[in-house]
C-alpha cells in the first residue's frame, strides 16, 4: 500500500519551488515600493487641513480595509482592462497578469502605509519642527534633517508588519493564474495527479514561515540599531 | 464582448445571489470565533503565566500562523484532516465516506485554527495592560483565581482588546473569502458561481466587494457600541 506521507516529494519539492521564490519577492517588493509612494500621497491627504481631501483618503483606508484581497485582486484583473477599454479604447487584455498584481497589492499597501505613515508623523512633537525652523533651518530641511530620521524610528516596526502582510496576501496571486511560488506549488501537484499535495504544501509553508520570522528579526534588528541614538538624546 | 461596460441587470440579480452567502460567511465567522475565543485565552495565559511546556507549544503556534498566509494554512489542513480521519476511521472500522464531509466542518476548524492564534496575542497584549496589583487586590479580599479573573481581570482587559478583536474579526470575515478553496457555499463561490454562465465576473466581483462592505461597516459599528458599553465605568470613577 502507498504510504500516506511521503517526506521524498517534500524535498523533492523545495528546489523546485526555491527558483520562483524570487517571483514572489518581485512582485512584494514592486508593490512595497510603489504602495509606499501612494501611502505617502495618502498620509498627506489625511493630514492636510482640507475636510474634503480628508475625507477622501478616510474612504480609500476604509475600502482598502474592508475588501479581501482575492476580491481585489479580481477586481484590478476585470475591471482595469475593461475600464481602460470601455472609456479610453485601451486594449489591455494582453498585459501580463504580474502588472496587475502588482498594483492590486500597491492599492492595498498604499492604506497600510498611509495609517503608518500618519501615525509616524503625528508621534513626533510639533516643538521639533519649531525648534529646527527657529535655527534657522528651511522647511524642507526640518523636514529632512528633523523630522524624518524621528518618524522614520517610529513607522519601522509596522513597516514591518506591512512588508509581512503584504508578502502573504500576494500569496493569493496565483488566483489569476500568475506563476508565483503558490502557482508552482500548484503546478507541481497537478503533475503528480493531485496526490501528495499535503507535502508540497508544507515545503510551501515552511518557505512563508522562514521568511516572515526573518523578515521580523531584521526589522527587531534594524529598530535596535536606529533607537540607539533616540535614548542616549532623551536621556541626555 | 458586448459594448456596455457594465451589465446593470446582472449587476441587481447577483448582488442578491452575493447576498445569500451573507449566512454562510457569517456561521463560519461566529462559530470559529466562539471557538478560538477560549482557546485563544487559554493559551494567552500560557504565555503570560509562562508554562513550560505550553509555552513553548504556544509560540510556535502563533508563529506559524502568523507566519504563513491564510491560504496556504487552509492547504495544509484541508489536505491533512482527511489524512488524518482516514488514520482514524481505518482503525476503529467507521464506515464513513471522508470525502462526503460538509466543506463547512474544514472551514470551522481551518478558521477557528487560524483565529484563535491571532487572539493569543491579542489577549497576551490587553492582559499586559491590566496591573499587577489588580490580580494581588483581588487575592487579598478573597477571591479566587477564577473569581478574580472572571470579575476583575477579564472586564478590564476587554476594553483594551476590544480594537483589536474588532480586527481580527474583520480579518476573519475577510478570510471566509478564502472558502471557494475548500468549495464553500459562501458569498465569493456563489457569486462567481453566478458570474460563470456568461463571463460577467466584473459585475460578480462588484456585487461581492459591496457585501464585503456592508458586513464590514456593520461589524465596525456594532464593535464601537459595544467598547462604548464596555468602558462605561472607566471614566466614570476616575
Amino acid at each position: 500500500m502507498e504510504k500516506y506521507f511521503d517526506i521524498n516529494y517534500l524535498w523533492g519539492a523545495i528546489p523546485q519551488l526555491a527558483p520562483f521564490l524570487w517571483i514572489t519577492l518581485v512582485v512584494a517588493a514592486l508593490a512595497v515600493i510603489f504602495g509606499s509612494l501612494l501611502g505617502l500621497v495618502i498620509a498627506v491627504f489625511k493630514l492636510s487641513k482640507s475636510k474634503i481631501l480628508q475625507f477622501l483618503a478616510n474612504v480609500y483606508i476604509t475600502i482598502m480595509r474592508c475588501t479581501p484581497s482575492v476580491v481585489l485582486l479580481f477586481l484590478v484583473y476585470y475591471g482595469v482592462p475593461a475600464f481602460a477599454d470601455y472609456f479610453f479604447g485601451i486594449y489591455l487584455q494582453d498585459v501580463e497578469t504580474g502588472v496587475f498584481v502588482v498594483i492590486t497589492f500597491s492599492l492595498q499597501f498604499a492604506a497600510m502605509m498611509a495609517e503608518v505613515i500618519r501615525s509616524a508623523y503625528q508621534a513626533i512633537d510639533k516643538g521639533q519642527y519649531e525648534a529646527a525652523v527657529s535655527v534657522g533651518l528651511t522647511p524642507f530641511q526640518a523636514y529632512r534633517r528633523i523630522i524624518f530620521p524621528q518618524a522614520f524610528i517610529v513607522a519601522l516596526p509596522n513597516f514591518g508588519n506591512g512588508l509581512i502582510a503584504v508578502l502573504q496576501e500576494g500569496a493569493l496571486a496565483y488566483t489569476i493564474g500568475f506563476i508565483d511560488i503558490v502557482g508552482k506549488a500548484n503546478l507541481i501537484i497537478a503533475n503528480n495527479f493531485n496526490t501528495h499535495a499535503f507535502e508540497i504544501y508544507i515545503a510551501l509553508a515552511v518557505f512563508y514561515w522562514i521568511l516572515s520570522v526573518a523578515i521580523e528579526k531584521f526589522f527587531g534588528l534594524l529598530e535596535k540599531m536606529f533607537s540607539k541614538g533616540q535614548r542616549s538624546l532623551k536621556t541626555s | 464582448m458586448d459594448s456596455s461596460f457594465i451589465n446593470i441587470e446582472f449587476l441587481i440579480d447577483t448582488f442578491f445571489v452575493a447576498l445569500s452567502g451573507v449566512p454562510i460567511a457569517l456561521l463560519v465567522t461566529v462559530v470559529s470565533m466562539a471557538i478560538a475565543l477560549p482557546i485563544g485565552f487559554f493559551l494567552a495565559l500560557t504565555r503570560i503565566n509562562e508554562i513550560p511546556v505550553l509555552n513553548w507549544f504556544t509560540k510556535v503556534y502563533v508563529s506559524f500562523v502568523r507566519g504563513t498566509p491564510v491560504i496556504i494554512q487552509i492547504f495544509v489542513l484541508y489536505s491533512v484532516i482527511p489524512l488524518i480521519l482516514t488514520g482514524i476511521f481505518e482503525k476503529y472500522k467507521i464506515d464513513y465516506p471522508i470525502y462526503e464531509i460538509n466543506p463547512l466542518w474544514y472551514a470551522f476548524v481551518i478558521f477557528s485554527f487560524n483565529t484563535a492564534a491571532i487572539l493569543v496575542e491579542v489577549f497576551r497584549s490587553a492582559l499586559k495592560t491590566v496591573n499587577q496589583g489588580q490580580l494581588e487586590a483581588a487575592y487579598s479580599v478573597g477571591l479566587t483565581t477564577a473569581q478574580s479573573y472572571r470579575r476583575i481581570i477579564i472586564p478590564q482587559m476587554l476594553v483594551t482588546a476590544m480594537p483589536n478583536l474588532c480586527t481580527a474579526t474583520i480579518n476573519l470575515i475577510k478570510a471566509t473569502s478564502l472558502g471557494y478553496a475548500i468549495s464553500l457555499q459562501e458569498i465569493t463561490l456563489k457569486a462567481k458561481v453566478a458570474a460563470n454562465v456568461g463571463y460577467n465576473y466584473l459585475e460578480a466581483y462588484i456585487d461581492i466587494f459591496i457585501v464585503y462592505m456592508i458586513l464590514c461597516m456593520i461589524v465596525e459599528y456594532l464593535f464601537k457600541l459595544f467598547e462604548k458599553r464596555l468602558s462605561r465605568y472607566k471614566y466614570a470613577t476616575a
